[in-house]
């Protein structure tokens, strides 16, 4: 050996120990407080990340959420072809909309836009856990914790901004991908949130999503969300099944008892009453927090789902004034029927209007009002005794519009619409087939009125379990295994 | 019940448990996460070697942040690093040591685990000779366990039939610097990473699999960054220049490069004269690695091979690093001495930026080459020398007569000796063939032959603990005391932050109780009782030579933090630092050797019957055979189970779609029900399985072909066919 091993590894002049860098903090978070006009809002760098998932780990440990709740989510996008392949990554949380679909939707009012930071809050002391957000908002950001019966959503990690701390996905990132930026919020108005777009992702002047995006250059065209041939059935929401089909029947029944006046069967008031009663129980059973579903009529002049539980608690009052004063003929029968009536139009309406989103494609048409005024006409008809013609039109019509939905679906432009039709002519295919067979059965002159009306509402049963199950939402990509149960 | 009615109405939402917090050092956080203190350690899981703080709360780890001080990552982890603290409370810890009887375990005392141990392996010892022991170990001990065992092994049960799952993972690279440089240690430092002007990955998917290397990457602002892989995988999408070569070329376009470099004058002669022997016979071979030639055999065109060469040639400071793609090969170790030839032939190695540098696989695999007494005697002494051999007897204290001329069996040889019945009984610590041995059905039928099999791991039951006779629960990462070392010689503090569950004890304990049950305790081990104890002895082992460690104490470790070594005696310096700066290399003449690699062909090429190379690796969510990650929920979900990709040609040929379910056979056997991803990043002809899943074995499909220098299995190409499954 020609030198002691010391002097010959230790040259001093290759020595480069890099503590952590205390400056970088500044190039992850504003060093100050947004000021008038301004907002948080997050940087993700798509050049940067390498889908680590350090991000999702580090916001489920930092909001101690459970494994199947994501309030951050990774997913990829692909495209090219070998070996000029390209994979993509997007980590997102919430985008801290300046419009926010979740807030706008809430019944409680549990969203507040922090008019200092304009961070998205939600409250889970407030949610009542009816999970309308997790249906407004494109991006899949609220999701709804079974634990706790509320929803729960990335909060930019506010409590650590507040004192001068990066967000716990930022602070966990290696590659530097996701930053906390201030943004101007006429100049981001003025560009229909234009640098929020990304591949695979809902037009972010929708919501006026804040998230700042940087895209790799000359993206392939063929570039394509990873989890684009998985198409999985969505949520039953089986309380709501029940609540929509006898809501409506119920309505639907008054509705044809006051048009048939006298000849009118008094049996079916009662039958009609039971319906919708039974249905605003069925429908504290969705609710995570059903004891304080009251809480749920507040915001009224906002949203529609307010506005439903409004129409349905008045329906069922008047129901109750109405029914007995129509079986025992006693008082102003029919304009209390009439006002019953009334009411319980609204809350069809007001039903069909929550589902009217442009978050889930396939409910956002005005078939979704005519598929519940129909099921209310055919079951209401069945319930009331209705003239067969008017039943027989009626059960044409939802076949009709059945047949309509999937072909305006198939032919859509909109993947997710293409997918829902996809879901119900292949993985659902059966239910479907069910569905149009009872539709048919009523349809078959001289059966008892009983065995119609089973048959009847046993379609649509089916008919409301496929409208939910079979609607695709907007979402950010996914993984190729996101969403696949775990082994 | 009470509890469950005021959930169902909704007045209570487990507002406790989903309350916030400040942690007085790392801010605002869930309150359930926040500990009564924090204790310092390394991650436990690869060889990158991160330092991070375990969050104790009680006797339960409740988080782990990144050591924002430790110069590796800067306080940064990796998925499985940021959860690591959930592997200690998985449902499938091994709690209390179980005998076999009958078919069914029982459990039993510490005393009575051990005596039946010695027992049993003393018996047949004394029927089939010492050498029918045979004990395969791992790299996830401390450094102070394997310096333990080692002399446990070697002197006390006085067998050389010892190796480490280390042969499955780095030992073509040690077999490769051995040959080249005269001894094991990687010469770079990740600093590297950022300071190199010309950075080389062949087979490293550091993305997917190094992930907290892919920062030092990013600071490399100026530097071409070229990666050399069959795949495009995360890291080729990284790279400046990606390379897509044909499965195992690597060598071909490495000769390929060298050709270039004597064909243009880009070698370095004077270095070459002063520091390398074999030049002219290396020149001569490369004559016939001519672009064409090179373009033939992998795939890219002549104009990419010249490219890459000049590059290196004009680069400052060329720094190739390499990962499983090249250690997975029956040549393994030639490829090695393949990169090699490219820093002798151009000098440029030693200093910063620039080496041939391997990227180890486990947290302390590096420790297992260093102080283990398995391919080396400790220190990087050598079986075959005899002063070396003399060396590590004085310094034990006894007979060199009972030191070894030769290792014994190679991890494949321990293997074939079990078929062959020369091995007997087996002692498995810390690790899980039954998913991570090449050609399953081998194994089984080899395991099926013993008499006796110990299984020692930190969790029961995994594939192969349920083959054991004796099941001894130890103690993982987060609770016990000792050192890693990581890629880049850079030795770090391990602790305990928590006790070990139920009765498992550290690896550290268990041999030195097995020590005692054998009656060499006080010789082998006199007055120890901690892994501080070996350490202060490994300390004077390692004394003089590569890899010193005689400067370093724990007491250093924990103030100045993790350093890399050599660092002898009287040194203060802790900076970062590189081999080889003199030229002075570590053979008998101080020279570094110039080898002539043939290319040769994968063992097993695709044929009408097998059509598909099937290439097999790693997915960033799991750690090797997920006896750990699979119990992290988090990464379970993120990668529940296995997926095979293939090119949309070849897809469209077969009829085969996105998620379909398929079926892999090879002349081993077949691996069912696998999702299919139909995937431009992977070439028509070729398909990828990840091998972390025993339910989807990638190693049922792979062969028994070993290199012939390292021992290490041919993992990356073989042979399949894909059906879709019924």
């Amino acid at each position: 050996m020609s030198l002691p091993l010391l002097q010959r590894t230790a040259d001093p002049s290759f020595c480069r120990y890099t503590p952590a860098d205390a400056e970088s903090l500044e190039l992850r978070i504003p060093l100050r407080a947004p000021v008038e006009g301004e907002q948080y809002r997050f940087h993700f760098d798509m050049t940067k990340c390498i889908g680590c998932k350090c991000c999702e780990v580090a916001c489920n440990e930092q909001n101690n959420n459970p494994a199947e709740i994501r309030w951050r989510r990774v997913g990829e996008l692909e495209g090219g072809t070998y070996p000029f392949a390209e994979r993509f990554h997007l980590s997102m949380g919430c985008n801290h909309c300046l419009e926010p679909a979740c807030l706008i939707g809430c019944p409680v009012d549990a969203y507040t836009k922090m008019p200092d930071t304009g961070i998205v809050l939600h409250s889970a002391e407030t949610c009542i856990g009816c999970q309308y957000c997790t249906w407004n908002c494109p991006y899949g950001v609220p999701q709804f914790n079974e634990e706790r019966g509320v929803v729960g959503k990335c909060d930019m990690c506010h409590g650590r901004l507040s004192e001068g701390r990066e967000p716990a996905c930022v602070n966990a990132c290696p590659q530097g991908a996701i930053t906390v930026e201030l943004v101007q919020i006429d100049a981001w108005k003025a560009t229909n949130a234009a640098a929020a777009n990304a591949p695979g992702l809902p037009p972010a002047f929708e919501t006026m999503s804040t998230t700042r995006i940087t895209l790799p250059e000359n993206i392939d065209d063929s570039l394509r969300k990873a989890d684009y041939h998985r198409v999985r059935p969505e949520h039953p929401h089986w309380p709501l099944v029940f609540l929509l089909v006898l809501t409506q029947m119920s309505v639907g029944a008054f509705a044809v008892l006051l048009g048939m006046g006298a000849a009118a069967p008094k049996l079916a008031f009662l039958f009609a009453t039971a319906a919708g009663h039974a249905a605003l129980g069925f429908s504290l059973l969705h609710l995570g927090r059903p004891a304080h579903a009251i809480r749920a009529l507040k915001m009224w002049k906002r949203s529609w789902l307010s506005r439903e539980v409004l129409f349905f608690s008045l329906f069922a009052g008047l129901t109750a004034a109405a029914a007995p004063a129509a079986f025992f003929g006693i008082g102003p029968v029919k304009p209390l029927l009439a006002a019953t009536v009334l009411a319980g139009l609204a809350g069809v309406v007001s039903s069909a209007r929550i589902y009217m989103v442009p978050a889930r494609p396939a409910w956002n048409s005005p078939r979704t009002l005519v598929e519940f005024v129909l099921t209310g006409a055919l079951l209401g008809s069945l319930l009331a005794g209705g003239p067969a013609g008017f039943t027989l039109a009626a059960a044409f019509a939802q076949a009709a519009l059945t047949g309509w939905k999937i072909y305006a679906m198939r032919t859509s432009a909109e993947f997710e619409m293409k997918q829902s039709a996809r879901l119900m002519t292949r993985t659902l295919r059966n239910h479907l087939a069910w569905r149009m067979a009872l539709l048919a059965l009523c349809l078959v002159p001289g059966l008892p009125v009983a065995v119609a009306l089973a048959a009847a509402l046993g379609s649509e049963i089916l008919g409301r379990y496929l409208f939910f199950v079979s609607v695709v939402p907007r979402n950010m990509a996914a993984t190729f295994f996101s969403g696949a149960e775990a082994a | 019940m009470k509890k469950n009615w005021k959930r169902l109405l909704g007045l209570d939402i487990l507002s406790d448990k989903y309350a916030y917090s400040n942690d007085a050092e790392h801010g605002w956080t869930s309150a359930e996460k926040i500990p009564e203190k924090w204790v310092k350690t390394t991650c436990g899981y690869c060889s990158v070697g991160c330092g991070m703080k375990v969050g104790v709360r009680g006797n339960r780890a409740v988080a782990v942040r990144g050591d924002e001080d430790h110069p590796v990552n800067r306080g940064k982890l990796c998925p499985k690093g940021l959860s690591e603290h959930h592997t200690l409370q998985a449902r499938s810890r091994a709690l209390r040591p179980l005998l076999k009887h009958k078919s069914e375990f029982q459990p039993v005392s510490w005393d009575m685990a051990l005596d039946t141990m010695v027992e049993r392996f003393l018996a047949v010892q004394a029927k089939y000779g010492k050498q029918a022991l045979g004990v395969l170990s791992t790299g996830q001990l401390v450094t102070e366990e394997f310096y333990a065992l080692g002399k446990l092994i070697q002197l006390g049960f006085g067998t050389s039939n010892y190796d480490g799952n280390t042969t499955l993972c780095m030992a073509s690279a040690v077999a490769g610097y051995k040959r080249s440089f005269g001894s094991d240690g990687p010469p770079g430092a990740y600093d590297d990473l950022a300071e190199s002007d010309l950075v080389i990955l062949i087979g490293a998917n550091i993305a997917d699999n190094h992930p907290i290397l892919c920062q030092r990457l990013a600071e490399n602002r100026q530097g071409t960054v070229v990666v050399v892989d069959p795949r495009v995988t995360k890291t080729a999408m990284l790279a400046d220049i990606h390379l897509p070569v044909k499965p195992r070329s690597d060598i071909a376009l490495l000769n390929g490069i060298g050709h270039v470099l004597i064909a243009e004058g880009l070698v370095d002669a004077a270095y070459i004269e002063r520091h390398t022997t074999g030049f002219e016979q290396l020149r001569t071979h490369l004559g016939a690695y001519t672009p064409s030639h090179v373009a033939g055999i992998t795939g890219l065109a002549e104009e990419q091979v010249q490219d890459i060469a000049r590059r290196f040639g004009q680069a400052r400071a060329p720094f190739v690093a390499w990962t499983m793609g090249v250690n997975h090969s029956t040549q393994g170790a030639e490829t090695v001495n393949a990169i090699c030839n490219l820093s002798l032939l151009t000098g440029k190695l030693g200093f910063a930026g620039a080496a041939p540098f391997s990227i180890t696989g486990q947290c302390n695999a590096m420790g297992s080459r260093e102080a283990s007494c398995t391919s080396s005697l400790p220190g990087y002494r050598k079986f075959e020398s005899a002063e070396d051999r003399a060396d590590i007897a004085n310094l034990w204290n006894v007979d060199p007569s009972v030191i070894p001329t030769k290792r014994g069996h190679a991890y494949p040889d321990l293997v074939e000796g079990m078929v062959k019945k020369e091995i007997r009984a087996l002692w498995i610590i810390a690790t899980n063939p039954l998913v991570s041995f090449p050609n399953y059905d081998v194994l089984t039928q080899a395991l099926g032959n013993l008499e006796f099999l110990v299984v020692q791991d930190g969790f029961h039951p995994t594939p192969t603990t349920l083959h054991a006779d004796l099941v001894l629960p130890a103690a993982i990462w987060g609770e016990k005391e000792g050192t890693y070392t990581n890629s880049e010689r850079r030795v770090s503090k391990v602790n305990a932050a928590v006790p070990p569950p139920g009765e498992a004890l550290p690896d550290f304990e268990i041999f030195l109780r097995t020590a005692g049950k054998l009656g060499v305790r006080d010789k082998l081990f006199p007055g120890w009782t901690g892994p501080r104890d070996a350490f202060e002895e490994w300390r004077q082992v390692s004394k003089g030579r590569l890899c010193d460690y005689s400067g370093l104490s724990y007491e250093l470790l924990e103030t100045a933090g993790p350093v890399q070594w050599p660092h002898p005696e009287g040194m203060e310096s802790t900076c970062t630092r590189r081999l080889y700066g003199d030229g002075v290399f570590e053979h008998a003449d101080e020279k570094a050797k110039l080898f002539c690699i043939d290319w040769q062909p994968a063992p097993e090429q695709p044929s009408r019957q097998y059509p598909f190379v099937l290439n097999t690796g790693r997915t960033v969510e799991h750690w090797h055979t997920r006896t750990k990650t699979g119990e992290v929920e988090m990464l379970q979900r993120m990668s529940p189970r296995a997926w095979l990709e293939m090119n949309p040609l070849d897809a469209e040929r077969l009829g085969l779609e996105m998620h379909d379910k398929v079926t892999l056979v090879s002349r081993r056997g077949q691996v069912d029900g696998v999702e299919l991803r139909v995937t431009s990043i992977i070439a028509p002809g070729h398909v990828f399985l990840p091998f972390h899943y025993f339910e989807y074995n990638s190693n049922r499909l792979t062969l028994s072909a070993y290199d012939p220098i390292s021992r290490e299995p041919n993992y990356k190409q073989c042979a399949v066919r894909v059906e879709r499954s019924h």
